[in-house]
Formats: C-alpha cells, sequence, structure tokens
C-alpha cells in the first residue's frame, strides 16, 4: 500500500514538479508568474496536439514546450517591457490559457494517441518496493528527476546561475558587469514556461493521454505555492511536489478502505496539507526571497 | 463611458483632434479599442461578423431595463470581491482569497438563514443575514492573516490555496449538513424563507444588493481617503519600515485589514444567495473572486474606479452569453475577449502604480 | 515610446493568435460547421433582439408555439465522449428534423442562476422550447418558466415540474444493471472499480444497480467506489484509475461526463472496461466488456414536435417521463471482442427478463452498507423512490456524506 501512494505520489506529482521548477527559475530572477496554469494549459494542447499529428510524442513535448513559452512570453513582454503588474497580469495569463486552449482544442477532445508509456528500466525495476516506485515510469517522469539536480548545478554552480540570482537579488552588479537584467528576466520567464508546458505535456501526453477544456484544474497554481514552500530550492520543489502528489494518493486509498471520512474531507487533504507543509517549513527557518520579488509582494515594484 | 465607445466602435480614430492636449484621451482610446479590434480579427478569422455580434452584444447590454439590470447584477459581486483585493493592497498585501472568503460567507450566511432566521421579519433578518456572510468571509480571511502575522507565511499563496479548501468545504455541507431535506439527495441548501430575499426591481432581476456594494465602496473610499485610520493603511503600504518607525503596530494593522477584507467578500457572497441564488449550490460564485481581482487591479485598487471596472467585467460577462448564443462560439471564448481587454490595460500601465 | 509600446504589444498578440490558428487546422472541422452557424448567427441574433424589444407579443396560444428557434443548455462542452455529447447528439437530431427551426446552443453553462440569464438570452432570441439537459439547472428553468409561460421546457433528469415544464430522462440504471452482470462475469478477481463524481442520487443509483447485477451471478463480487469531486478531471481520473488497478480491481467502470481517460488507462494497464454515457469500445479493444448509453435523438425529436403542435399539455411529456430500455432511450452497447459467446447469452437472457418485466432489478430484500434491509422483502421501489437514492449497498465499498 505505502508502495502505492509513493508511486502515485510520482505519476501525479510529476506535472506539478516540472512546472514548480520552472516557476522557481523565473522567480529566481524576480518574476513571478501565476500565469504558469495557463503555460501548462498551452503545453497540454500543444503536446497533443502535435502528437496526434506526428505520432511522436517527443515532437509533442518539444512543442508542448514552446507553446508554454508562448504564453510565458506575453507575461515577459507586459511585465518586463511594459512595467505591468506581475500578479494580475499572471492571473490574466491563466484566463487567456483557459480561454484559447479550450477554443483551439475543441477537435481534439476526441483524439486517441499513443503518447509515452512506462518503460521499466531493466533490472532496476526488478528491486522489491523500489523498482516499482522509482524504476517503472514513463520517459518524461525519469527526465524531470534528472532535472532537477542539473537545474540546482545550474542555479549554484555556473557562472549563468549566478547571473539569474543577481537579476533577482541585485541587479546592479548585473549592471555593472554589463549584462542587461531584463534580458536575463526575460529569458528566466521563458525558460519557467517551457518547463510548465513541458508539465502540462506530461500531463496530457504521458500520464491521461487526453486533451479536455481545462484539464489543468488548479495544478499550475499549486506549482507556484510550492516554489515558496521550497524556498526558492529545487530539490525541496521537487518534495513538495511529491508530497501533494502523495496527498493525492493518499485520499484515494483510504476512500478505498471504506473508512466512514466525507471525500469532500480527504479533497482537501492535498492542500492542507501543503499549508502545514509549508507552516512548519517556515517555523522551522526563515525564507529569503529574492530581494526583487519581495518588492513585488509588498507593492513597491512592477516589474 | 468608454468602453461604451468602444462597444460601439464609434470613434473613427482619425476624427481623433491632432492637439497634445488630447493625446492621453487618444491613447485611451486606443487602448480599450485594440483589444476588441484585435478580437474582431479573430471572429473574422472563424466566420462571424464581428459588427453584427457587437451590436447585438450592445444591444443586450444597453438595448433595455433588463438587460441594464443583468450587467449590474453581474457587477455586484465583483465591485465587492474587487474591495476585498484593493483594501489589503493598499496596505500592502496581496489577497486572492476573494474566491474561498466569498464561498465561506455564501455559507455560513445560508446556515444561519436556513437554521436560525428564517421566522424573523426581513428589516432584522436580512441585516443579520449580511452579518453572518461577513463574519464567514472575515474567518476566512482571519485564518490567511493568523498565518501571515504569527507563521510569517506569505498572504498570498495562503490565500490562494484555502480557495480550493472553501469550496470543498462548500461541497461537504451542500451534501451533508446543509443539504436540502426535499431535495431528493441533490446537493444544495433548502430555500431560504422568501422574508430574507433582497428587494428586487420591477421587470428586471436586479435587487438592492447593487446598492449595499456601492455604498460599501464609498464606505472603503471615505475611510481610505479621508480618515486617520486610512492615511495608516496606506503609509502601510507605501513603507512597512516608515510605519514601524512611526510607532504602529503592523501586525495588528495587517490581520485587521485582511479581516475586513474578507468580510467585504463573505458580504458578496451573503449577497449571491439572499438577492439571486435562494439556496446554496456546490458552484455559487465560482471566479467571482479572481474576477474581482482583477477588477480591482484595472482599477490601481481605488474604490471609486473599481465602480467603473467592475462594471466593465460585468458588461463582457453578460455580453459573451449573447457572444456564444448568437454566434455558435464556443464559452470560452468571452474569456480570451476578456483577457485582451485587460492585457491591454495592464500593458498600458493600470495597476502600475500601486499606491498613490 | 509608450506609442511603440502599444504598437509592439499589438503584434506580439496577432503574432500569437495567428499561430495558434495555424496550430488548429487539422482540428477545423468542427469549428467549420461553427462557422457555417456562426454567419447567420450574429445576423439573426442581433434581428431577433430587435424584435423581442419592440413588443413582448405574447399570444394566448399554447406553449411551445410560434418560436423560430430552439434552445439547448448544457453543462460542460460537447465533445466529452459522455453525457453532453450525448445530449449533443440529439440537438443535432432536432436541428436536421426541423430545418425551419435554429437550434441555439450554449456549453459550460453553470448550474447557478447564470442559467436563467442564458435562458432569458435564448427566449429573446426566439425560442419557445428549451432544453436545460443538466440537474442543476432545473431551479433556474422552473424561474424562467414562471416568467415564460408561452415557452415549454423539457429538463432533463428532474423531479419536478411545473405548466410548463416537463422533465424527461431514461433509466439508465437497467443497462447498469445488465453490465454489472458481465462485469462479474468477466472479472477473475470478483472485484470491480466504479469511478464517479459526487454522491448525488444518479450516480448511487448507478453504483448500487451495478453491484446488484454483479451480486446476481457472484455473491462475492465488490464494487469499490471512488469519488473525485469533478464532473471531469483526466488527472484525477487516471490517478483513481490507477489506485483501484493497483489494489487489485480488474474490471473499471465510471460515472463521469468525460469518459475517455479512465477507459484508455485501464486498458493500458490491462484492465478491462464497462462505458457509460457513449459507446467508447473503439477506445478498448482488448478489455471492453459492454456499456449504458442514451438514445436521446428520436426522444427529442418527438419532444420538440409535441410542443410546434401545441400539444404539449396533457402529453406524455407534461410531466415526469421516463424512457425505460424498453422504450430504446436508453441502451446496452454491443459486446467487446473477448467476451465469451455464454457471458453474452447469459446478459441477453436478463435482458430478455428486465424487457418482459419478470426481472427487477431492484426487487427486495436490499440492504446497505450497515446491513440495514432498506427496500424490504418482496418490495419493488416506485421510479421516484430509485431517483431519491440516498444509501449504497451491500457490496460496494467506500463511504458518502452524512
Amino acid at each position: 500500500m505505502i508502495a502505492d501512494i509513493l508511486t502515485g505520489a510520482l505519476r501525479s506529482g510529476t506535472s506539478v514538479m516540472l512546472a514548480s521548477q520552472g516557476e522557481l527559475i523565473s522567480e529566481r530572477a524576480g518574476v513571478i508568474n501565476l500565469g504558469t496554469e495557463g503555460s501548462m494549459l498551452g503545453g497540454a494542447l500543444g503536446g497533443f496536439a502535435v502528437t496526434v499529428w506526428t505520432g511522436n510524442p517527443w515532437l509533442g513535448t518539444l512543442a508542448g514546450g514552446l507553446c508554454g513559452l508562448l504564453m510565458s512570453l506575453i507575461h515577459a513582454f507586459l511585465v518586463i517591457t511594459c512595467g505591468a503588474n506581475q500578479l494580475a497580469t499572471g492571473l490574466t495569463l491563466m484566463f487567456f490559457g483557459m480561454g484559447v486552449t479550450a477554443f483551439f482544442g475543441r477537435g481534439f477532445v476526441s483524439e486517441q494517441i499513443v503518447g509515452f508509456n512506462p518503460v521499466p528500466i531493466p533490472l532496476l525495476a526488478d528491486i522489491p518496493l523500489l523498482g516499482q516506485v522509482l524504476f517503472n515510469h514513463d520517459p518524461l517522469t525519469y527526465l524531470s528527476i534528472l532535472l532537477v539536480p542539473l537545474l540546482w548545478l545550474l542555479l549554484f554552480r555556473t557562472r549563468l546561475g549566478v547571473i539569474v540570482r543577481a537579476a533577482g537579488e541585485r541587479e546592479e552588479v548585473l549592471l555593472a558587469a554589463g549584462i542587461n537584467p531584463q534580458l536575463v528576466r526575460y529569458a528566466a520567464v521563458l525558460a519557467g514556461g517551457f518547463l510548465a508546458g513541458v508539465g502540462g505535456v506530461q500531463l496530457a501526453v504521458a500520464f491521461t493521454h487526453s486533451w479536455v477544456e481545462n484539464m489543468v484544474q488548479g495544478r499550475g497554481v499549486v506549482a507556484v505555492a510550492l516554489v515558496i514552500f521550497a524556498s526558492w530550492k529545487p530539490l525541496r520543489a521537487m518534495l513538495g511536489a511529491y508530497l501533494f502528489g502523495a496527498a493525492q494518493a493518499l485520499q484515494l486509498t483510504v476512500q478505498q478502505s471504506g473508512l466512514p471520512i466525507s471525500p469532500f474531507f480527504l479533497f482537501m487533504l492535498p492542500y492542507l496539507l501543503t499549508l502545514a507543509a509549508l507552516y512548519l517549513v517556515e517555523l522551522r527557518q526563515r525564507s529569503r526571497m529574492p530581494e526583487a520579488l519581495g518588492r513585488v509582494f509588498t507593492g513597491t515594484s512592477g516589474g | 463611458m468608454k468602453a461604451t465607445a468602444a462597444l460601439a466602435t464609434a470613434l473613427p480614430e482619425g476624427q481623433a483632434p491632432r492637439s497634445p492636449r488630447w493625446r492621453p484621451a487618444l491613447r485611451q482610446t486606443l487602448i480599450i479599442l485594440a483589444p476588441f479590434a484585435l478580437f474582431a480579427i479573430f471572429l473574422l478569422a472563424n466566420g462571424v461578423n464581428p459588427l453584427l455580434l457587437y451590436r447585438a452584444m450592445f444591444v443586450s447590454t444597453f438595448g433595455d431595463l433588463y438587460g441594464f439590470g443583468e450587467v449590474l447584477i453581474k457587477a455586484t459581486p465583483f465591485v465587492l470581491t474587487g474591495l476585498a483585493a484593493a483594501l489589503p493592497a493598499r496596505a500592502g498585501m496581496i489577497n486572492v482569497g476573494g474566491e474561498g472568503q466569498l464561498a465561506i460567507g455564501a455559507l455560513v450566511s445560508t446556515g444561519f438563514a436556513v437554521f436560525l432566521l428564517g421566522g424573523l421579519p426581513s428589516w432584522l433578518g436580512i441585516p443579520l443575514m449580511l452579518l453572518a456572510g461577513a463574519v464567514g468571509g472575515a474567518l476566512w480571511a482571519g485564518v490567511v492573516a493568523l498565518l501571515k502575522v504569527k507563521g510569517n507565511l506569505n498572504e498570498t499563496i495562503t490565500s490562494l490555496l484555502l480557495n480550493y479548501v472553501a469550496a470543498f468545504t462548500v461541497g461537504l455541507f451542500v451534501h451533508g449538513l446543509l443539504k436540502d431535506p426535499e431535495s431528493f439527495n441533490w446537493p444544495f441548501s433548502p430555500e431560504i424563507n422568501w422574508t430574507l430575499r433582497l428587494p428586487i426591481i420591477d421587470g428586471t432581476r436586479l435587487h438592492v444588493g447593487f446598492v449595499i456594494a456601492i455604498v460599501l465602496a464609498l464606505a472603503v473610499w471615505y475611510v481610505l481617503g479621508r480618515t486617520r485610520l486610512g492615511f495608516r493603511i496606506r503609509v502601510l503600504g507605501g513603507n512597512r519600515l516608515a510605519a514601524e518607525r512611526a510607532g504602529m503596530n503592523v501586525s495588528r494593522m495587517q490581520l485587521w485589514v485582511l479581516i475586513a477584507a474578507g468580510a467585504l467578500a463573505g458580504i458578496a457572497g451573503m449577497i449571491e444567495i439572499a438577492g439571486i441564488e435562494g439556496r446554496l449550490r456546490p458552484s455559487t460564485g465560482v471566479n467571482y473572486g479572481y474576477l474581482g481581482f482583477l477588477a480591482a487591479w484595472m482599477a490601481w485598487n481605488k474604490p471609486l474606479r473599481l465602480l467603473l471596472t467592475a462594471f466593465v467585467l460585468g458588461m463582457i460577462s453578460v455580453a459573451g452569453n449573447s457572444l456564444e448564443i448568437g454566434s455558435g462560439l464556443p464559452s470560452s471564448s468571452v474569456h480570451i475577449l476578456m483577457a485582451l481587454v485587460l492585457f491591454f490595460l495592464l500593458g498600458s500601465g493600470a495597476g502600475r502604480k500601486v499606491k498613490t | 515610446m509608450k506609442k511603440r509600446m502599444l504598437y509592439q504589444s499589438m503584434l506580439l498578440l496577432i503574432a500569437t493568435i495567428l499561430l495558434l490558428s495555424a496550430c488548429s487546422q487539422p482540428g477545423a472541422e468542427p469549428s467549420g460547421n461553427a462557422q457555417a452557424e456562426g454567419d447567420n448567427g450574429g445576423a439573426t441574433s442581433a434581428d431577433d433582439t430587435n424584435a423581442g424589444g419592440d413588443g413582448d407579443a405574447e399570444t394566448a396560444e399554447a406553449p411551445g408555439t410560434g418560436g423560430s428557434a430552439v434552445g439547448f443548455i448544457f453543462v460542460g462542452a460537447r465533445d466529452d465522449y459522455g453525457y453532453n455529447q450525448a445530449a449533443y447528439l440529439g440537438s443535432e437530431a432536432v436541428e436536421e428534423a426541423f430545418p425551419d427551426l435554429k437550434v441555439l446552443r450554449s456549453e459550460n453553462v453553470p448550474e447557478t442562476a447564470e442559467a436563467e440569464r442564458v435562458m432569458e438570452q435564448m427566449i429573446r432570441d426566439g425560442a419557445r422550447i428549451i432544453f436545460p439537459t443538466s440537474y442543476g439547472h432545473l431551479d433556474p428553468a422552473l424561474n424562467v418558466a414562471k416568467r415564460h409561460p408561452d415557452v415549454v421546457f423539457y429538463h432533463q433528469g428532474g423531479l419536478k415540474t411545473a405548466d410548463n415544464l416537463g422533465t424527461y430522462f431514461g433509466t439508465i440504471w437497467e443497462p447498469v444493471y445488465l453490465a454489472g452482470i458481465a462485469a462479474a462475469e468477466m472479472s477473475e478477481s470478483g472485484k470491480l472499480g466504479y469511478i464517479v463524481s459526487v454522491p448525488i442520487p444518479q450516480v448511487l443509483l448507478n453504483v448500487n444497480a451495478f453491484e446488484l447485477g454483479a451480486q446476481s451471478v457472484n455473491p462475492d463480487a465488490t464494487t469499490s467506489v471512488v469519488f473525485t469531486g469533478s464532473w471531469c478531471d483526466p488527472g484525477q481520473q487516471a490517478n483513481a484509475a490507477n489506485s483501484l488497478i493497483d489494489s487489485g480491481v480488474d474490471v473499471l467502470s465510471q460515472h463521469q461526463d468525460c469518459t475517455k481517460t479512465v477507459i484508455e488507462t485501464a486498458e493500458r494497464r490491462g484492465a478491462m472496461s464497462v462505458g457509460y454515457h457513449a459507446d467508447a469500445s473503439s477506445l478498448a479493444p482488448e478489455g471492453w466488456i459492454t456499456g449504458s448509453v442514451w438514445n436521446w435523438p428520436d426522444l427529442y425529436v418527438d419532444m420538440v414536435q409535441t410542443a410546434i403542435d401545441g400539444e404539449f399539455a396533457d402529453s406524455e411529456y407534461d410531466g415526469k417521463y421516463r424512457g425505460m430500455l424498453a422504450d430504446d432511450v436508453v441502451q446496452l452497447t454491443g459486446y467487446g471482442a473477448n467476451v465469451p459467446e455464454d457471458v453474452q447469452a447469459l446478459v441477453e437472457e436478463k435482458k430478455a427478463a428486465l424487457l418482459e418485466g419478470t426481472l427487477q432489478p431492484f426487487l427486495g430484500p436490499v440492504r446497505d452498507q450497515s446491513g440495514e434491509v432498506r427496500i424490504a422483502e418482496g418490495e419493488t421501489p416506485t421510479l421516484d423512490e430509485l431517483e431519491a437514492a440516498d444509501f449504497l449497498v451491500e457490496g460496494v465499498i467506500g463511504s458518502i456524506p452524512k
């Protein structure tokens, strides 16, 4: 049963995890994007559509990422170039994503795809417990696990990472080094949109093999919350996403146990657990928000 | 008013006066017209004549008292959830929880109406029900406020997450304790007594809830702009350090501002029940919190401007029905038009000046 | 500077939209239809709105007559292999059968007072017959019906009626019972799974019928029911399907508005499927057992004809009309390739008994999960009693809020 819950954590947590890694990059550079939901929807539709046309889920992944990127381009332009309010723009982008994808996605609701399927890794998949939990997933899930340490290395051990973080902390350093902080932010937001798009692809092309209107159902919003839970650290964001996935799997298991608990209470569980985890993390150690983000939240900065 | 002109597409660009003094006005007009022009291209690409459609949309909202009433009905909750976002924003906080606060306000006010207030005369029952809604919303916002003040948790994220919890809480009650015994087990509350329904204006579905919303918007405007308390709130929003140096108890102010915001959103929930629905359903007021948030930012978080922006959003929502029924376009197209309007407003600088 | 920004942002948005429209080409067929409707749509609706404003020409004629349109409101989107798809097919049949009537449709209409607005708009656009197709549209429809005595409302699934509002539905639990028999025959573990949305009577009734059918051939068969809280969330559906299969369930059925994800997930994991709402056998060539579906087209056409002829009052549709398996309003689909002859024969035999009336699925004693007798020995509940189900029968695993 525990193995089932942990497996379920990866299954349903991966799309959220990818989106939260993307959002993390963007927020490290000082831009919060509530439109992640829209980017995920764009990615889900784009990925699904291209998989339908080409039969190749990898092309679908690329296309889905690009659709997510295009969505976030709107955010980047309005926020960085025009100086619009980040939270309001992000929320608008969420509605825009719902509308656009619902409109263009109508023809795809009844389409069937082959998509990504679980590929057990030889030998490793035979390990009891661990094999089922970790080594029997679709390729995107494996890639997403590899992505996390890479992202950590990139952000904290390379010059590029320093530049991204400087954009969110002290842009005067960048200016002194002759680097345009706005350009860095653009890159970070677009990278974030790409990853959110791939998260959408994972949901549509690997996990459910389906497209329906508004299928992301708030997972993008949760991804944004997880980044704060994670104090802007990739490994923690991964843990948070899997915690959210595990809570989903747990509530389904509890339902099947026949215990007399209202399903509506169980539906709240993932959100309540995330809140509780946020609270505990914050209690143990005050997280330090990138400075530019802090200005967004206190309303002293537009872009 | 500008949106009116935009809908009628009455102002050809070429005729605008060239005088530099008119530049800002021209720009404003362009910003309002541009999304409609873009959307027209989109409509043409889908084989719908945009002029006929815009005309139909215009007629269905301004053609008669009924349509106009529909817009006011729709705008009423946006004003209140907009205030729930605007007030904390002026104190330097982001409340995206209007959605959940509205839901809990609706839940608590329905609960009181069904179990306690049914036998009371209107003059007593309606205010008490309003109070119950306000308390419900305030409690829900109180959770956010406590987490912020005691746990240092960011209010944006907690209020967002609690929206989902609120929706499931409403589900829990309408499937359980609050389920109408005569509903044949369908998930909705019993109908509230007619004495608790808000009075309705003849020939429309318009109830006096919009008057309540306007009065509250005026009240928030007055408090923010004309009182010492409002001054302190604005100082806090402008510079937290300055507020602390001036000896303000920042935590306590944040707490009460968020609670007041929750109460406003909770009243929106009560008005939906007492003015329109008559009973609580699982989907009462869905998305009104988010749309109110957007209305607030379109209005630069100013209460009086908010009346206008909420009206514009209400208009687009109502016109959206004729968009769908008349043209066969899917309902989602309304979101596209709404988002385009907002993108242009946001990009043009509305909402950039958070405080003034 | 500002102007340039504005210009740029316009270009950007145009580019985005063009790109996305380019993206949508191969899926263009449905929107192609929408185009054709759209052209008339803009024009007629504008004209009609004016006409409506000029004079509220309320005649003393029979309700439902003299309209220029028929309105359909749906709670979801049409292409969902499910509930709305079935109703949409019905609306298409009406469109075909009455070329003079314009069919007005509105999708994703929430089950709140918002639905009143949509219906009012349809009436202003010339509709004198309206089909609110979701249970939550009933109260709004009753309100609108009171204001417009000249309009006929056909509500899908409601238990309340009015002078000009009749409700219609199908006894879908009949084929669901038969599908339960087939599922229990096919299952090796005796553990069946049912993925549902929220605990409303229609849902509980189907789960009960399914389990009773299964028990009738395998007394030890159990049905695990899982609530998703949503009518169409593929992610949650896939979670639920995987979770059930992990726990040993080998036949999955569902009560969701969109049904594709669960069936495909079951197929990929080697489990079998029982369909609902629409025939989705093509999605599961290996695991499809059978399914229960609606057949609205003929009924809708007949209901519209009745109203146009001015014969709504005193027709069979002016109260609670319930089409049964015998009326062909609900159907059992064909069997999957892997369903053996003897299973098919058994189900067909039970179906014949059901049609004859010799088989009563809910004949007492029926016990609930706690073992309490809810339908007494030898009793057969009425349709109204069935449609107000508030319990799960013995053998169903899962809990509902009290």
